[in-house]
């Protein structure tokens, strides 16, 4: 495998001293869609905007194609293709146009960009109105023609900074298998920045859990899930002593909470540990009445290497101003 | 560099005939004064006297027939003025909504970003010329030009037009380059526009200034634009004597232009790199 990105303790500092993005490490590889999760803040878009060449490293090094975005910043410019988080098409200029218009500056030769746009147009259902001003368009059409129009130059590497920001449930799904077609069908390796578990855990073979700056675990989410979520396990059993103690000394147990006559336990892995906890129980003469196993999620590993859910966004200084100075009729 | 240019000159004229609302708004001001201001300062009414009077105040005001003929040179510079500073609008909005992230992720010359909508504005300062110029001809006791106006003198005034346009196009797009909130632009170009305008020759002759005015406008490059546009309509015919007279105000609005240039250039430059 090729890493196509590269990064070594990459560092942003903004002045005085805050930290954006403290000594990160990692790597992409070629033809996988990599994804940083995190909370508003977290430094995502600090560290897309080092890899894209729009913010200066202040510390650390990294390649992004076989280039450095430091020095050899056109080399990265023709390679990459950026779709930032919120305006990344043009609302007064129709579909076709944003397209054609990223095209040329790109340089991509007239005949070959009108050939692609159809394509592209017509790969996530935008044909029909690509004659008509982005600003008409829905939040999901603008998603969908802001993505496209990221691969008109056919980048090897995408960046996607919160690709279905705003968008509801269903629209987002369809998103992603835009996103997965585009990965498998254009073999294009894809750097998205993510805040929904759902997404991650769905759309990403890896994954980066950031926080306040630095990279607290990455791993494919399956990977994660069993070293870090792990998986529960609820067993009711009948009214008798306390089991609390015997269950914890179990291989493969982590865990264990008890309520009443049922007991949840972590588990690190399932067939092994619960075939464990069922001969354990029987040697016990303790016969399980119920049992229910619970899939861990990105969730329980977002709380377990931040130590805090990721759905409680910290809520952004200048939005709250925003909505204070609204309140106050301002 | 020239490609990208053009095509973000094409993008940004689309979004300017696309909302025609912006289009009427830079004309009202303009119209609005020459049609109010212009018929409001009757020159022969307001300063009663005798033939030689007259005569003389005519004299001061460049020989003009009516206030209006007078007026249209420096509503002209007013007009591109105004226009040059919001020329940075949309840099100011692509960054706000993210836009400009996306061009600066491409590998265009940073310059081509701020060039292209100096280019633009100024391709749009000529359409509104046109238009400006129509309309103060089309007004009762509106413009009159001189008997020997012709197509070199229109040329002339497009010429003069496009270097003072050039010359605070990039004065203010050293603003929006840096700028993050629209307002920026707004304040400044509400606080600088009138005084720009009031000490200049556009819409009284330096003549009858107090000093220390006088010697403002004297250098302002709008005094310089009105009297070199106000000689093309009232004495017409770009011969050898009417080069000669506009030659100076030229050469100067040509070095203004030409320094300006090189302060934009090198805002764009070192303004629109990583940050």
């Amino acid at each position: 495998m090729t890493k196509i990105i590269e990064t070594e303790g990459l560092t942003k500092v903004y002045p005085p001293s805050f930290r954006a993005v403290d000594r990160i490490s990692f790597y992409v590889e070629k033809g996988e869609i990599f994804g940083f999760l995190g909370p508003n803040g977290a430094g995502k878009t600090t560290t897309i905007r080092m890899l894209t060449t729009l913010a200066s490293i202040s510390d650390g090094r990294c390649t992004v194609a076989g280039f450095d975005p430091r020095t050899d910043t056109d080399q990265v410019r023709r390679r990459i293709g950026l779709v930032p988080q919120d305006a990344a098409a043009d609302g007064d200029l129709t579909g076709r146009e944003n397209l054609l218009l990223s095209a040329k500056l790109y340089r991509v030769p007239d005949d070959v960009a009108k050939e692609k746009a159809n394509e592209l147009l017509e790969l996530v259902g935008l044909s029909e109105s690509a004659g008509k001003l982005a600003r008409t368009y829905s939040g999901g059409m603008r998603k969908r023609l802001e993505l496209i129009s990221g691969l008109i130059n056919e980048p090897e590497i995408l960046f996607l900074d919160e690709p279905t920001l705003g968008l509801d449930i269903q629209t987002r799904k369809a998103m992603w298998d835009y996103i997965r077609e585009v990965n498998k069908e254009r073999k294009m390796t894809i750097f998205l920045t993510t805040h929904y578990l759902e997404e991650a855990d769905s759309l990403c073979d890896r994954v980066a859990i950031i926080d306040h700056g630095q990279i607290k675990v990455s791993g494919s989410p399956a990977e994660l899930e069993s070293k870090l979520g792990g998986n529960a396990l609820e067993i009711q059993v009948p009214e008798g002593p306390d089991l609390t103690k015997a269950l914890a000394s179990m291989s493969g147990v982590s865990e264990v909470s008890r309520s009443g006559s049922s007991y949840t336990l972590r588990i690190s892995n399932n067939g092994p540990s619960v075939q464990a906890v069922f001969s354990g129980l029987s040697s016990l003469g303790v016969k399980v009445v119920d049992t229910r196993l619970t899939k861990a999620s990105l969730d329980e590993v977002f709380l377990n290497v931040t130590g805090r859910p990721l759905r409680d966004d910290p809520v952004n200084p200048e939005s709250a101003f925003v909505s204070h100075a609204r309140a106050r009729g301002r | 560099m020239i490609s990208e240019t053009w095509q973000l000159v094409v993008r940004d004229l689309k979004k300017w005939y696309r909302t025609p609302a912006w289009m009427v708004a830079s004309l009202v001001q303009p119209v609005l004064w020459l049609a109010l201001f212009g018929n409001a300062f009757n020159l022969a009414n307001m300063f009663p006297g005798g033939d030689a009077a007259k005569a003389a105040l005519q004299t001061d005001f460049g020989g003009a027939p009516n206030y209006i003929t007078f007026l249209t040179g420096g509503m002209l510079c007013f007009l591109v003025v105004t226009g040059s500073m919001w020329a940075g609008g949309p840099l100011v909005m692509d960054r706000s909504l993210g836009y400009l992230d996306k061009l600066l992720a491409t590998p265009i010359s940073r310059t081509a970003v701020t060039l292209s909508l100096l280019i633009s504005n100024v391709v749009k300062g000529l359409i509104l010329t046109v238009i400006l110029l129509v309309v103060a001809y089309a007004l009762p006791g509106g413009l009159v030009v001189g008997a020997s106006f012709g197509a070199l003198d229109l040329i002339g005034i497009f010429a003069t037009l496009v270097l003072l346009s050039v010359g605070f196009l990039w004065l203010f797009m050293v603003v929006a380059v840096r700028a993050s909130k629209f307002e920026t632009l707004a304040a400044i170009g509400s606080t600088l526009g009138l005084p720009l305008l009031f000490a200049s020759s556009a819409l009284l002759p330096v003549a009858t200034m107090p000093g220390w005015l006088r010697a403002i406008a004297d250098v302002n490059p709008i005094s310089k634009a009105a009297e070199a546009i106000r000689y093309l309509l009232i004495q017409g015919s770009l011969n050898s004597s009417a080069v000669t007279a506009v030659t100076g105000d030229i050469v100067y609005l040509g070095a203004f232009a030409a320094v300006c240039t090189a302060i934009g250039v090198y805002a764009s430059k070192h303004g629109l790199r990583m940050e």
